[in-house]
């Protein structure tokens, strides 16, 4: 592999570019969360800071910035400090390996717009999620605390177990392509998408993702009725910041991740294809804010039932008929 | 079937949420937009005078037994005529929760509540409102109630001269 | 033993118990307004009526005049009783004022809780309401005469049961006053339990007038220190400021009253001038400080003048608790003298005396009040303990022959005088007991209580820990500062709560001492530490039978709200310890005085 500069500077600014826009997009997610919330409750939501409210992220940022630092007593330092971190960084490291547009012609360079086109980016993207769960281990058990505890051990059981139908829904996906690379799903679509094929390995997908952000109907790791704000109850500021920013960066993730699986990635008539991709993920961040305003937390029981007794066995079942068919077509 | 039923469930509640999107939010502006609250609403208290001026407030201690969050304290004295007042009289509207229990305890009807609601203030011992804070000079509701004239203790007028009430008896009066 | 059901409870009660009091010992409570435990019944408020379903009688009766008798079936809740005691009730109220919210009794009143116990809450009757005209009935009670129910429980205790003369019932038919012939204070020294046997708020503390409620009182269960009897009490204070002390029940001892001297004892407690903060050599300084002076002193006392030159003295208005630790202290500091009492005389004739009282000899209060023939002698009881004088009434009210042997008293009842001891029919009484003070002649009385088994003595000591101090100095050889001041040795006193004269303070060149009242010793003290009154601490004083009571803390240390500055409301500051409420018990601070030795730190090595 040749080591272009222009490539390496190339890199670079994609990197940066997609920090910028994920940073951004999920401090403005916060606020459209707020808003949207706020629509289906019959308020306004906030609308005090800048023209519409706008710079309410802003001021959110300066308040977290601000805030006392704050460590209970008898709290692990190290692990207490790095666990935020835990939960964030993977969350957007997945990103790396999602192709969020046709490629380009810059300077008479071919540009991926991907980071890194990995053959296998769906491993890794599941690898990755595996990691995200120490965010919520070590933070629940460093934390010294039991409601922290409590969450993060709900959160643990639940993140594997949801992991579990995770990845047997996209088993079908990866037969289909024949690739674990995101960029060959992503051109197997430019037909038919995913979705058309595999409806179940798409319901069982969207329900898994909302379990792995730990959203509504899904937050029992936080659950604020009953363990105060679960695993990140001890935390403060912008170690609080991080854990929360890390939840939205995972909905844009995993909405990308969606979209890339199921709805064709990049691709769609008309618009240009950073759009059509932008308006997937996007979609995605609203279902999940509707779901919010609209379904009540589950039990927990009623989660380990649904995940191990429906979702996997649905899952499993999904993979043997996609095989057969696969077969029987040739 | 199950399983229909509950996505029909799921479906019907996410398009209730979906409607309301597009509500007109109920929301007041505060600052900008004020709400006038009926003369009912129960806020800030006051201790109202009689007709004739006098305080009402006997300082029986019922609205301090009263109030569930033990935010009222007093001290009774005497005063001129054997009239019982609050030498010090203080509401800490800190803790206050304007549940208006004072005023239905209150056999003079001199604690009342009004619809005053704006008393926030950065300093929370600003909140605790002593006597003269709280005294007004009008009668608030039930403007012709005064207790002296109906309670038989000799303040407001002789003893035996209050409503319905006959003059003293002479004890050593012989008459059956 | 006559059996008998009440709702549905069999109950088997002595001959001659009222169906009140029978319902009463199952826990089925009977409203009631004049019959009281110590005065019984008359029958006139009507308001204990039940209904007796089966028996020797039937229908709607008077529980508290009725006698149980076998087989009556008798029942409190038959809907005919309930009817007939809300009428009762009602009828009562008609010329009630509507003025609970200016009483004092209101929030502890009887008829308050019947009336709205029946569930007369809106008055019917339209009529006017009958007025009287109140009487000045001295600075201790407050007249109201309008409130009365006319269920004569304050003239049955006043001249029944008090003996006293100058207050009664006027009047007829829904006129009856119940007062003074003439305005005037009232005589009786047990005038002011007239508050707490009225049902209602006709005659209060005027002492506590408009001070609080009872809801908001401090209270607790507490022993009078006004003399050696213990008469149990239960003073209430608020805001720091001692209110008032009402009697509490204990048949041992005082049964249900006290007398005007223990009841209206305030102003000590609340007195303006009590030493509130430490002070050394005139200025204000803090317990910590003041408790590290007066070892720097005692230390430097011991260098000038050698061992032995530092007298520890208490008293015996001290709590047991505190009187205990002085030995201790004597012993760590190697005092020169341990005392207890001022004089010699009094310092030999309580040792004397506590040889003579064990559980053997030694007549309580109910003991008098159950005698049969009692022998004051040498004593003043109506002056020296006034409730062993009520005692003594109500002995003589079931027929006890009362003997004074020669001596100029008054008594509230009829008594016989007598020459000498020998003059009494001791022998023939089956529960004679001999009322004395501490001049009396051990000798002859132990003589006495060795020829009569059945004697019982009562020896009136001059304080409310005479006793249990008087136990610690025979044990401790403790003797009078009189005499330790004799041969001129002691430079120095620690005193503890004692009142010393001020003749015998004069030559001490260091005085230190630890007292909540500002007494001639505090004033002549270079060193002061404040104490803790009784009503401020836990403690116990050993009475003059040898009974050891109890008293709880009822209030906090402090200056009342009422004494603070600004007058017009108390302060808006947060602060833990009141103002001046650094005091702490005297045992505390003995305590720490010893632990400060033991630890040798402090300059005293
Ligand atoms: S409104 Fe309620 S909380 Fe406030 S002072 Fe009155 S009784 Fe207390
Ligand atoms: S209840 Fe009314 S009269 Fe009584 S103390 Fe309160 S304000 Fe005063
Ligand atoms: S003054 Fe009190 S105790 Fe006496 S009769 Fe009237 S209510 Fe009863
Ligand atoms: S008799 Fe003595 S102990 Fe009893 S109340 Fe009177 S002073 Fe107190």
């Amino acid at each position: 592999m040749s080591y272009d500069p222009i490539d390496i500077t190339l890199i670079g600014a994609k990197i940066a570019l997609v920090f910028f826009v994920i940073l951004t997009l999920a401090a403005y997610l916060v606020f459209a969360e707020r808003k949207v919330l706020a629509w289906i409750q019959d308020r306004k939501g906030p609308n005090r800071v800048g023209p519409f409210g706008l710079l309410q992220p802003l001021a959110d940022l300066i308040k977290l910035l601000t805030k006392e630092d704050f460590r209970p007593i008898g709290a692990d330092k190290w692990l207490f400090y790095l666990a935020p971190a835990m939960a964030a960084i993977p969350a957007i490291m997945i990103f790396a390996v999602i192709p969020f547009g046709a490629p380009l012609t810059v300077f008479g360079h071919s540009v991926e717009l991907q980071i890194s086109d990995l053959n296998v980016g769906l491993l890794l993207f599941l690898a990755l999620s595996s990691i995200a769960v120490y965010g919520v281990a070590l933070g629940g058990w460093a934390s010294n605390s039991k409601y922290a505890l409590l969450g993060s051990i709900r959160g643990l059981a639940q993140l594997i177990s949801y992991e579990l139908s995770m990845g047997l829904s996209l088993v079908p996906v990866v037969m289909l392509a024949r690739s674990f690379r995101l960029s060959d799903i992503v051109a197997a679509q430019s037909g038919c998408w995913f979705i058309v094929y595999q409806p179940l390995a798409f319901i069982i997908f969207l329900i898994s993702i909302a379990a792995e952000c730990k959203r509504i109907p899904f937050d029992l790791p936080e659950a604020e009725g009953e363990l105060v704000a679960g695993f990140h109850t001890e935390y403060s500021g912008m170690r609080f910041g991080l854990f929360f920013v890390g939840e939205y960066i995972n909905i844009i993730v995993l909405g990308g991740l969606a979209a890339t699986f199921f709805l064709g990635g990049w691709h769609g008539p008309w618009l240009p294809p950073v759009i059509w991709f932008s308006g997937k993920v996007l979609a995605f961040a609203f279902l999940f804010i509707w779901m919010r305003g609209t379904l009540p937390r589950l039990r927990y029981d009623q989660l380990m039932h649904f995940g191990w007794k429906i979702l996997t066995p649905l899952a499993l079942v999904n993979i043997l008929v996609t095989g057969w068919w696969l077969v029987l077509r040739g | 079937m199950k399983i229909f039923s509950d996505m029909t469930a799921l479906m019907t509640g996410m398009w209730i949420t979906w409607k309301h999107i597009f509500r007109r939010p109920v929301t007041i502006q505060y600052p900008e937009q004020r709400r006038q609250p009926y003369p009912r609403y129960r806020a800030r208290i006051v201790l109202t005078r009689d007709p004739e001026g006098g305080e009402r407030c006997v300082a029986c201690q019922l609205c301090s037994a009263a109030c569930p969050v033990d935010c009222i304290s007093m001290q009774p004295a005497e005063g001129d005529g054997g009239r019982r007042y609050a030498e010090w009289f203080r509401i800490n509207f800190a803790r206050c929760i304007f549940c208006g229990l004072c005023a239905e305890a209150c056999p003079t009807l001199a604690i009342q509540m009004t619809p005053d609601y704006e008393i926030c203030t950065r300093d929370i011992m600003n909140l605790i409102y002593e006597k003269e804070d709280l005294l007004i000079d009008g009668c608030g509701k039930s403007a012709d109630y005064n207790f002296y004239r109906h309670a038989g203790i000799a303040v407001t007028q002789p003893r035996g001269n209050g409503a319905e009430e006959l003059p003293p008896v002479d004890v050593r009066g012989l008459m059956p | 033993m006559p059996k008998l059901i009440i709702d549905d409870i069999t109950v088997e009660v002595a001959e001659g118990t009222t169906l009140l009091e029978a319902a009463q010992s199952v826990d089925i409570p009977i409203p009631h307004f004049c019959w009281h435990p110590a005065l019984g019944r008359a029958g006139a408020c009507r308001v204990c009526a039940v209904k007796l379903l089966d028996g020797p009688v039937k229908g709607i009766q008077m529980s508290c005049m009725l006698p149980a008798q076998e087989g009556m079936v008798v029942s409190t809740t038959d809907p005919e009783a309930v009817a007939m005691r809300r009428h009762v009730i009602e009828w009562l109220m008609i010329n009630h004022p509507h003025d609970c919210p200016v009483c004092d009794e209101g929030g502890e009143c009887q008829l308050q809780d019947y009336t709205i116990a029946g569930g007369h809450g809106i008055r019917r009757y339209s009529g006017k309401k009958r007025t009287h005209v109140n009487q000045y009935l001295g600075p201790y009670i407050e007249h109201e005469m309008n409130r009365c129910i006319q269920c004569y429980r304050c003239v049955r205790y006043y001249q029944e049961y008090a003996g006293g003369t100058d207050f009664g019932v006027m009047g007829s038919a829904g006129r009856v006053y119940f007062g003074r012939f003439q305005e005037g204070q009232l005589e009786s020294p047990f005038s002011g339990n007239l508050v707490d046997i009225c049902p209602t708020g006709v005659f209060t503390d005027k002492t506590a007038r408009f001070r609080a409620r009872y809801w908001d009182y401090d209270m607790a269960p507490s022993v009078c220190p006004g003399c050696s009897l213990g008469c149990n009490t239960t003073p209430v204070a608020r805001y720091r400021e001692l209110l008032k002390t009402v009697a509490r029940r204990n048949d041992a001892v005082n049964g249900w009253f006290i007398c005007d001297r223990g009841r209206f004892a305030n102003s000590a407690v609340n007195a303006p001038l009590r030493p509130r903060h430490a002070v050394v050599d005139s200025r204000e300084s803090c317990v910590e400080d003041a408790l590290d002076t007066l070892l720097l002193r005692i230390h430097a006392l011991g260098e000038l003048h050698g061992p032995g030159s530092i007298a520890v003295v208490g008293s015996s208005r001290m709590a047991q608790e505190a009187a205990e630790l002085l030995p201790q202290l004597a012993l760590r500091i190697a005092a020169g003298a341990l005392c207890y009492r001022t004089t010699r005389k009094e310092s030999t004739e309580t040792s004397s005396f506590v040889e003579l009282v064990h559980t053997g000899s030694s007549a309580s209060q109910q003991d008098v009040r159950k005698s049969d023939c009692i022998v004051v002698y040498g004593c003043d009881p109506l002056n020296e303990a006034p409730m062993m004088a009520m005692a003594i009434r109500q002995a003589w009210r079931s027929g006890a022959t009362v003997y004074v042997i020669e001596h100029k008293i008054t008594l509230p009842c009829e008594f016989t005088l007598r020459a000498t001891l020998d003059d009494v029919p001791l022998a023939e009484a089956e529960r004679p007991v001999i009322i004395c003070n501490l001049s009396a002649e051990t000798d002859q009385l132990d003589k006495l209580l060795e020829g009569h088994s059945r004697l019982k003595i009562a020896p009136l000591f001059p304080a409310a820990n005479s006793f249990g101090t008087a136990l610690l100095m025979r044990e401790h050889g403790a003797i009078s500062l009189e005499e330790a001041l004799a041969d001129g040795e002691i430079k120095g006193i620690i005193s503890i709560e004692a009142d010393i004269p001020a003749a015998l303070l004069g030559k001490i060149p260091f005085v230190a001492a630890l007292d909540w009242q500002a007494t001639a010793t505090v004033q002549a003290a270079q060193i002061v530490i404040p104490t803790t009154a009784w009503v401020e601490m836990n403690g116990s004083y050993i009475n003059y039978e040898g009974r050891a009571q109890h008293f709880s803390k009822v209030m906090n240390p402090g200056v009342p709200v009422k004494g603070l500055d600004p007058a017009g409301h108390p302060p808006h500051i947060h602060r833990s310890t009141a103002t001046g409420g650094e005091a702490l018990p005297a045992r505390q601070l003995l305590a720490r005085l010893i632990k400060l030795l033991d630890d040798g730190n402090r300059g005293l090595s």
